[in-house]
């Protein structure tokens, strides 16, 4: 469901009629519903009643400023966009309206093209604070459901296991019922692993939360790592029908952090990276130097996160919402424990994406220095 | 039996509906699934059946009450106000406790509250019940 309507209306405030009429006819060329009002009275009314999403307000106006307008456009609804126009005198006050929450300012004579351009930034910024003021709210709605959301979790697959198996023991005679059995095991199966995957993702939160995980810091090698993960995963992504492709360096590739949790955590990534992708995708896990760190970067080509989910991705039990996690069994858990382990391993994380054609995880841990005058750290295996 | 009665089973676990599935055709119910609120409205409106079952926590949390609600407040859904609603979750607690609110907000009470995992002759008795209101 989206909020911003298919077509916004826009709002012009000026006392002037040319900039009235130049702004209805620019802006109704490029398919804006635009409504024009000659005072600041008679404008904020029509913004209330027609929900406008954007109002361009001229600064001087007889009765009510184009200050006040936008100051009280903004109590009837803190997303609604003002653009402030101006005239060459007025950039300081210009200045002074975007303190008071104008988004822009346009000063005259502008062109045709200047208006569009602003209008544009100002609906997407618009459509950006709305999306994500929607999963703000649901984020917030989470944490107070917390408890009845884990139970949810929990008691979801429990449940389906359940009646699986006492309409299998109830019905045991009907041939409709016999006919389902195999099948039914194999679901109850399914979901019993989604349990185990539950419970372990939470232990493993819990540890992290407690003495932390990581309890080494060696010289580890990454290669032999990730090609182990790209091994123990080959089968997984040949079933969605997703390639697995590695770009690593020709000589080790030595970060200094603990091998058990380096592995959890591109495990993680590459995970989803095959979960979340298309049928003939592809996933590339590739690592590069930089600096003092290490770069690894695991890029798939699938469905991509929308821009206003971005924030919340390392979030506890944050997923994205939409057809993909509907098919995908998920805990919410894994990003969170991915950006838990590269914080306690003094690295960072951080991800672009774009829906429909992929995201890429890029993960930096601190590069192998090797210590002055001690003895040499040996490589160790969890 | 009940031969011609639909009855139509929102509910986003694909278990659930696939294990209720049999229970109910064996019984000569004949069963329209759906796996959100959104669609189970849609199919409400397509294939008028005569008892609902559905669940409260889908995707959204609560979206069951989301589809009570539509079918008591919108135009669209008029017709199916007196339809059986046979609501189902699995969260220990009565409608009462997790929405204190509901008769504040209007919401539709539904007709009886089962917990998930679903006992299946209690279940079969209150379906029955319901398919002859």
């Amino acid at each position: 469901m989206s909020e911003p309507a298919e077509q916004e209306i826009i709002a012009v405030i000026d006392d002037d009629a040319a900039i009235r009429l130049s702004c209805r006819k620019i802006l109704a060329k490029s398919g804006f519903q635009v409504e024009t009002f000659e005072d600041g009275a008679q404008g904020l009314e029509g913004v209330a009643r027609l929900k406008a999403g954007l109002v361009l307000v001229d600064l001087k106006m007889p009765g009510l400023s184009g200050m006040e307008v936008v100051a009280r456009v903004h109590q009837l609804d803190p997303q609604i966009v003002a653009v402030v126009i101006t005239g060459y005198a007025t950039v300081d006050t210009a200045v002074e309206a975007m303190k008071a929450g104008a988004y822009d300012f346009l000063p005259k004579p502008f062109s045709p093209e200047e208006l569009r351009l602003i209008v544009n930034r100002g609906l997407e910024r618009r459509h950006l604070a709305l999306a994500s003021r929607r999963s703000e709210m649901e984020r917030e709605l989470l944490k107070r459901r917390f408890v009845t959301f884990v139970s949810h979790q929990l008691q979801a697959p429990v449940a389906a296991i359940h009646q699986y198996l006492s309409v299998l023991k109830d019905l045991e005679d009907s041939e409709a019922v016999a006919a389902k059995r195999r099948e039914w095991l194999e679901r109850c199966l399914k979901r019993a692993e989604e349990i185990q995957t539950l419970i372990q993702d939470w232990l493993t939160l819990a540890r992290l939360e407690g003495q932390g995980l990581a309890r080494q810091r060696v010289k580890v090698d990454l290669r032999p790592i990730i090609s182990g993960i790209l091994a123990s995963y080959e089968e997984m992504a040949a079933a969605e029908h997703v390639s697995l492709a590695a770009e690593m360096p020709e000589s080790a590739c030595l970060v200094r952090g603990d091998p058990g949790c380096l592995s959890v955590l591109f495990d993680n990534l590459v995970i989803n990276a095959i979960k979340y992708n298309k049928p003939e995708g592809k996933v590339t896990i590739s690592a590069e130097p930089i600096g003092e760190e290490v770069e690894v970067a695991v890029a798939d080509t699938g469905v991509g996160i929308p821009p206003e989910s971005q924030q919340f991705l390392f979030d506890e039990f944050f997923r994205v919402k939409g057809e993909a996690a509907k098919r995908t069994p998920g805990t919410g858990l894994g990003l969170s424990i991915s950006k838990r382990i590269v914080a306690e391993l003094g690295g960072s994380i951080a991800v672009e994406s774009q829906p429909e054609v992929g995201s890429t995880f890029r993960v930096r841990l601190p590069a192998w220095r090797e210590p002055a005058s001690q003895p040499e750290a040996s490589e160790s295996s969890p | 039996m009940a031969a011609g009665i639909k009855v139509l089973v929102i509910d986003d676990d694909q278990d659930f509906r696939a294990s209720l599935r049999p229970v109910l055709e064996t019984r000569g119910y004949t069963v329209i699934e759906a796996d959100s609120g959104e669609e189970g409205l849609r199919k409400l409106v397509e294939q008028r059946p005569n008892v609902i079952i559905l669940d409260i926590m889908m995707e959204s949390s609560a979206e069951g009450y989301g589809v009570t609600q539509a079918i008591k407040w919108q135009e669209a859904y008029r017709d199916f106000r007196e339809t059986p609603i046979l609501m189902v979750s699995s969260i220990e607690e009565s409608p009462d406790e997790r929405f204190p609110m509901a008769s504040e907000v209007d919401m539709i009470r539904p007709d009886t509250y089962l917990s998930k995992p679903l006992n299946i002759p209690r279940f079969l008795e209150a379906l029955e019940k319901a398919a002859a209101s």
